[in-house]
């Protein structure tokens, strides 16, 4: 059952109106961005993009290419060795307190996913919303009632009904993933970053995923900024994709229903865009 | 086998031989006192039945002194750890109270009983107070170097939502090490009911009192009833603790290889 036809069933309200406005402005804006682990070899070189509101966002690119990178330098958690990034007006840095504050509203979703493997699925949904629990309570794990009820309409919604009980190293890696976005979501998001989040799971699953995750992009109006190695994925599910080759921008297409467009050169297939990603020329 | 490695088995064995030159340690004294070992043995089997129920009762004293000091120390330990963890705190914090810790590990229980009969007096409680001085010395230093090593990727993603450093600690570093806890509370328990049933040789109470002093007075006997009510105390704390193990941590750990 896809995302919308649950939550509709579940839920006759919108359950998630109050979280984000449409607008037409950027929400990420880099400028000729570089970007090194050593100081020495940079792994993102010369990367110029904007990404507006409500996009769904794709950046492919074989592992080791930097695409990884480039979220961390989306949520602050890695400082450009050079030029400029503002995400939502802001420069992303972990070590700011007013960014601290504004990556409560990034959902981010490593490689990883991250979940703390002893607790239940609830518990960690329930870290989402952390930021906006004080002190004393988050320390006694004494969350509010209307936050409670509302991971356990996300748990439901993200199909893991009955399973919030459940430890989270006892789920399946779809079912992980699912914990994993709905975590993401129980931050009441502006922006959805995920890396290679279905990379290593079947074809079925994958694509399950990816459905829940561009419906809740739609229903929310997100804007989700997604890292795939599977271009054909990135091609069916993103409204825009960023090819990146070894540190760089080698493409920037638009999709629009069947119509690809290059930003660069106008029309493009998607045989050509198969034949450029897999090409070894840099 | 290459000649790097003869050379060093040559060493190791160069170095015991001469040491135990040093030590005074010779075999043949071994062999010499093999009859005098069965004569105990001898003596042993002789065991007194009428004292199984001091020898129970003793052996209840040892555990609870085992039991509270156990609890208490791992309560003041936990804090501690969070304080001495270097994933967690500035090097101002932790130096110094990793040294403080250690300075309560160096000392065997043994020898913090002496320490404590000189300051309240001989029995139990100095006995407990010396079972809780390592035990926080050394569940704080197992534990904050599970810390140190509990997995960074739940540690990143959370960081990454803008939680606070307590927010991190108690939402995902403290689930992440309580299993690695939960088998050091029952190791250290283990361990210290085989601490408390000596510490009694110095006069901080438990079921060591009476072993040393039918020993003192060449009593046997007497002796083997009270170490053969230690012995079946300890299989029995050891296979509890194992059933505890199966259920609460290997499950868990099997768990966590679940690959995708």
């Amino acid at each position: 059952m896809s995302f919308n036809k649950l939550a509709e069933k579940l839920s006759p309200t919108h359950l998630f109106s109050n979280l984000s406005t449409i607008s037409t402005k950027t929400l990420i804006q880099m400028n000729n961005v570089w970007a090194s682990y050593d100081a020495k070899n940079y792994s993102l070189k010369e990367i110029t993009l904007s990404i507006e509101r409500g996009t769904n966002y794709s950046i492919v690119g074989q592992s080791g290419s930097g695409k990884s990178t480039l979220l961390k330098l989306i949520n602050g958690m890695m400082i450009p060795s050079k030029g400029q990034i503002k995400v939502d007006y802001q420069t992303p840095n972990i070590n700011n307190k007013e960014f601290k504050r504004a990556m409560s509203k990034i959902g981010y979703i490593p490689q990883s996913l991250g979940l703390v493997k002893n607790i239940t699925v609830l518990e960690n949904v329930l870290i989402g919303s952390l930021p906006r629990i004080g002190k004393l309570n988050s320390f006694l794990k004494k969350f509010p009632e209307s936050e409670i009820q509302e991971a356990e309409k996300i748990i439901k919604l993200v199909g893991l009904g009955g399973k919030s009980e459940r430890k989270a190293y006892m789920l399946s890696g779809g079912e992980k993933r699912r914990v994993a976005i709905a975590r993401a979501l129980m931050q009441k998001p502006i922006l959805l970053l995920a890396d290679e989040i279905v990379s290593e799971l079947d074809q079925v699953t994958a694509r399950e995923i990816m459905d829940l995750v561009a419906d809740a992009q739609q229903r929310l109006n997100l804007t989700a900024v997604m890292v795939h190695h599977d271009m054909q994925l990135a091609l069916e599910y993103a409204n825009r994709v960023a090819v990146i080759k070894e540190g760089r921008k080698i493409l920037e297409i638009g999709i629009e229903g069947d119509k690809i467009i290059d930003f660069q050169s106008g029309n493009i297939s998607q045989q050509e865009i198969m034949e450029l990603y897999n090409s070894n020329e840099p | 086998m290459n000649p790097k490695n003869n050379l060093i088995i040559a060493l190791v064995i160069a170095g015991i031989i001469a040491m135990s030159y040093n030590i005074d340690a010779n075999p043949a004294e071994f062999v010499k006192g093999i009859p005098n070992l069965t004569i105990v043995l001898k003596e042993m089997t002789e065991i007194e039945p009428n004292l199984f129920g001091t020898a129970f009762w003793s052996m209840l004293e040892t555990i609870e002194m085992a039991f509270i000091g156990t609890v208490v120390g791992v309560t003041i330990a936990l804090p501690l750890s969070m304080l001495a963890a270097r994933n967690l705190n500035s090097k101002f914090v932790y130096v110094p109270l990793r040294g403080i810790l250690a300075a309560a590990r160096t000392f065997p229980s043994i020898l913090w009983a002496i320490l404590f009969v000189i300051m309240v007096g001989l029995g139990t409680f100095a006995g407990v107070l010396a079972i809780i001085m390592y035990t926080v010395g050394f569940i704080a230093k197992l534990q904050y170097e599970s810390i140190e090593a509990v997995d960074s990727d739940p540690v990143e993603a959370v960081s990454s939502i803008g939680v606070s450093k307590w927010q991190l600690i108690r939402h995902v570093v403290i689930p992440e090490s309580a299993p690695h806890l939960l088998s050091q509370i029952l190791y250290m328990f283990d361990y210290n009911v085989r601490q408390t049933s000596i510490l009694g040789l110095v006069g901080a109470g438990g079921i060591g009192f009476y072993i040393i002093n039918y020993i003192k007075f060449f009593e046997y006997g007497k002796a083997a009833v009270f170490m053969l009510v230690v012995l079946i105390a300890v299989l029995i704390i050891d296979f509890v603790s194992v059933k505890i193990r199966d259920k609460y941590i290997v499950k868990a750990q099997k768990g966590m290889e679940v690959k995708i």
